[in-house]
C-alpha cells in the first residue's frame, strides 16, 4: 500500500479526476446520484459473475455495475443521471482487473449509442488529458482486420484454429475462441494514438443493447466499447426498453447459468414495464481511466487500499 | 496432489502438465469486458527447464503438483550419485547423476543447496549464486596486468571444471565464480 505523501498524491490525484467528471456533467445537466449497493436481483452479463450476500433480511446481489439501479431512476423520471459507484465481479483479478472497483455510469435520454460514444470520447480525453482522433471500428471488421477472418461468414472450425495453440484452452467454444482472439489478438491493438469506438456487436453479445441490422443484413446490437492503448475503458449501449424483451435474455442466462444463486432483477423489469425513455447509457471502469490517465500497468497502482491489501 | 481452481493459481504455484511439473513463473488474467475468461501462463518445466506459455480458460482445474525446496548439505559422490542430508531431520538422500547435470561442477563438499523435491523425490538442485575455488592448473600469470579483459581457460580443484580466468590468475589462487553464468566473478585476496 502507498504511504505518506505518496498516498496523500494518490488520493488527490483521484479526487480531481472526480472532480473533473463533476465539472463535465454540471455543464451537460446530467444529475449526479447515489444508489443503493445491495441490488434484490443479479446483473445477468454474459461472463460477468455477481457475489452474494446475506443480508438477514434476505439475500441481495452485489451490482457488477450501477446499471439496474441507475435505469430504475430513469424509468421513473429521472431524466440524465450519473453516479461513481463501487462494482464488484467475481473471480476477475490481474493487472486490469479487480474484484472491487468504481464504475463511472450515466444515462442519457434522447441520445444514441453513437452520440453517447462521442460524450464518452470527451470525458475521457478531460480526465486523461489525451487527445487523438476517433475511429469507429465496427466488431466484424476488427476480426478481419487483426485476425483475417470474418466471424459473420467463418465456420466454427476456422474461428477456433485462429487460436493457434490456444485453440485447446476454447475446447471447441466458439463463443469462447471469439473472446480469447478479441483478448489477445485485438484488444491489444485498438486505440493505439486515437480513441477507438468498437460498435455493432454481434447480437448474441447484445447484453441490454437494443438489436439492429449492419449494412451486410448481418443482426447486431447497438453497443459500444471505448478502448486507448490496448485499454478496454467503457461500455455502452443503446437500451432495450422493453421489460419482456429484457426478462427473455436475462432467462437465457440463467438457463445458461445454472447458478441457483442468482434470480432476476424484478424490481428493473417492473420499472421498465412502466416505461422507459428511448435512452443511451454507458459504464466507464473508472479505476482503468485513471490507469490510462496516470500511464501505470497495474490497477492496485491507482487504488489508495488494493483489493490484495484490503 | 490434488486439483486446484486456476483463479488460485500464483507466480510460484507447481502444477502438473504432461505428467510433468511445472513452475509458475507468470499469471495474467485476461477477458473481453462481457465474455470468457482466460488465464495465460509462464510456466517452467522443472525437469527439463524448458519455458512454455499456457493458456487456460477461466473456471477451469489445474492438478497442483507437490513440489517442495529444502536445504541440504552436500556429502559425498559415490557410484549412486550424489549425497545429500537435510539440514532439518539429518535424513540423507541420494541424487541420481543425470539430475545434478552440469551442476556438478560447481556442487563442493560441505556446501549448502536446496534440494527440489517431487513428490518426496529430488528433481533438481539450486547451488549457492556464487562458490569459491582453487585454480588446479592454468597458463603462467602475466604479472601485473589486473586491468586486462583477456582471458585463458583454468581448470578448479575439487570437481575439475574449466572456466574463463583474467590472465593475471595464477596456480593456486582462489576464485569466485557465478554458478549460474559460469563465470569468473572476482578473486579472493590471499
Amino acid at each position: 500500500m502507498n504511504q505518506g505523501s505518496g498516498l496523500r498524491a494518490l488520493l488527490q490525484r483521484r479526487t480531481a479526476a472526480v472532480a473533473a467528471v463533476r465539472s463535465f456533467f454540471a455543464a451537460r445537466d446530467v444529475l449526479e446520484v447515489d444508489v443503493p449497493v445491495l441490488q434484490g436481483g443479479a446483473n445477468l452479463d454474459h461472463g460477468v459473475v455477481p457475489m452474494a450476500v446475506e443480508t438477514g433480511r434476505g439475500r441481495r446481489f452485489l451490482p457488477t455495475s450501477p446499471e439496474h439501479p441507475l435505469k430504475r431512476l430513469v424509468a421513473a423520471g429521472a431524466g440524465a443521471v450519473w453516479a461513481l459507484s463501487p462494482a464488484f465481479r467475481h473471480g476477475e483479478q490481474g493487472r486490469r482487473h479487480s474484484p472491487e472497483f468504481r464504475m463511472l455510469e450515466w444515462y442519457r435520454p434522447g441520445l444514441d449509442d453513437a452520440a453517447l460514444a462521442n460524450e464518452v470520447v470527451a470525458l475521457c480525453q478531460l480526465v486523461t488529458g489525451l487527445d487523438g482522433p476517433t475511429t469507429v471500428l465496427p466488431w466484424r471488421e476488427a476480426y478481419r482486420t487483426f485476425v483475417g477472418l470474418d466471424p459473420a461468414s467463418a465456420d466454427d472450425a476456422a474461428v477456433i484454429a485462429a487460436c493457434g495453440p490456444d485453440a485447446t484452452a476454447v475446447a471447441g467454444d466458439r463463443g469462447a475462441a471469439l473472446d480469447l482472439l478479441m483478448a489477445t489478438r485485438i484488444e491489444p491493438r485498438l486505440g493505439l494514438g486515437e480513441w477507438t469506438v468498437l460498435t455493432d456487436y454481434p447480437a448474441s453479445g447484445c447484453a441490454q443493447a437494443r438489436l439492429r441490422h449492419d449494412q451486410d443484413g448481418w443482426p447486431v446490437a447497438a453497443r459500444f466499447e471505448v478502448y486507448r492503448n490496448g485499454l478496454e475503458l467503457a461500455n455502452g449501449y443503446h437500451e432495450v426498453t422493453a421489460a419482456n424483451e429484457l426478462a427473455g435474455r436475462f432467462q437465457l442466462e440463467l438457463d445458461q447459468r445454472q447458478d441457483p444463486r442468482l434470480v432476476m432483477d424484478q424490481g428493473l423489469l417492473a420499472a421498465l414495464a412502466n416505461g422507459f425513455p428511448d435512452c443511451a447509457g454507458v459504464a466507464v471502469g473508472f479505476d482503468r481511466l485513471l490507469m490510462l490517465a496516470w500511464g501505470v500497468e497495474d490497477i492496485a497502482q491507482v487504488q489508495a487500499i488494493p483489493f490484495a491489501e484490503a | 496432489m490434488g486439483s486446484m481452481n486456476i483463479g488460485d493459481v500464483n507466480k510460484g504455484s507447481k502444477l502438473i502438465f504432461d505428467n510433468a511439473p511445472w513452475n509458475v513463473q507468470e499469471v495474467n488474467f485476461v477477458k473481453p469486458g462481457k465474455g470468457n475468461a482466460f488465464y495465460k501462463l509462464r510456466v517452467q518445466n522443472l525437469l527439463t527447464r524448458n519455458v512454455l506459455e499456457k493458456t487456460l480458460r477461466g473456471g477451469e482445474k489445474c492438478e497442483s503438483a507437490d513440489v517442495n525446496d529444502t536445504d541440504m548439505e552436500f556429502l559425498y559422490q559415490d557410484a549412486n550419485g550424489y549425497n545429500f542430508m537435510d539440514q532439518t531431520s539429518f535424513e540423507q538422500m541420494s541424487v541420481s547423476t543425470e539430475r545434478i547435470g552440469d551442476d556438478k561442477d560447481f556442487l563442493l563438499e560441505n556446501s549448502q543447496v536446496v534440494v527440489t523435491l517431487w513428490n518426496g523425490e529430488p528433481i533438481a538442485i539450486r547451488l549457492p549464486n556464487t562458490v569459491e575455488m582453487e585454480i588446479d592448473y592454468t597458463e603462467p600469470a602475466v604479472k601485473g596486468d589486473t586491468q586486462s579483459r583477456v582471458m585463458k581457460e583454468a581448470k578448479l580443484k575439487a570437481t575439475g571444471a574449466t572456466v574463463k580466468v583474467p590472465i593475471f590468475c595464477a596456480i593456486g589462487d582462489r576464485i569466485k565464480v557465478n554458478t549460474q553464468t559460469r563465470e569468473y566473478s572476482g578473486r579472493v585476496d590471499k
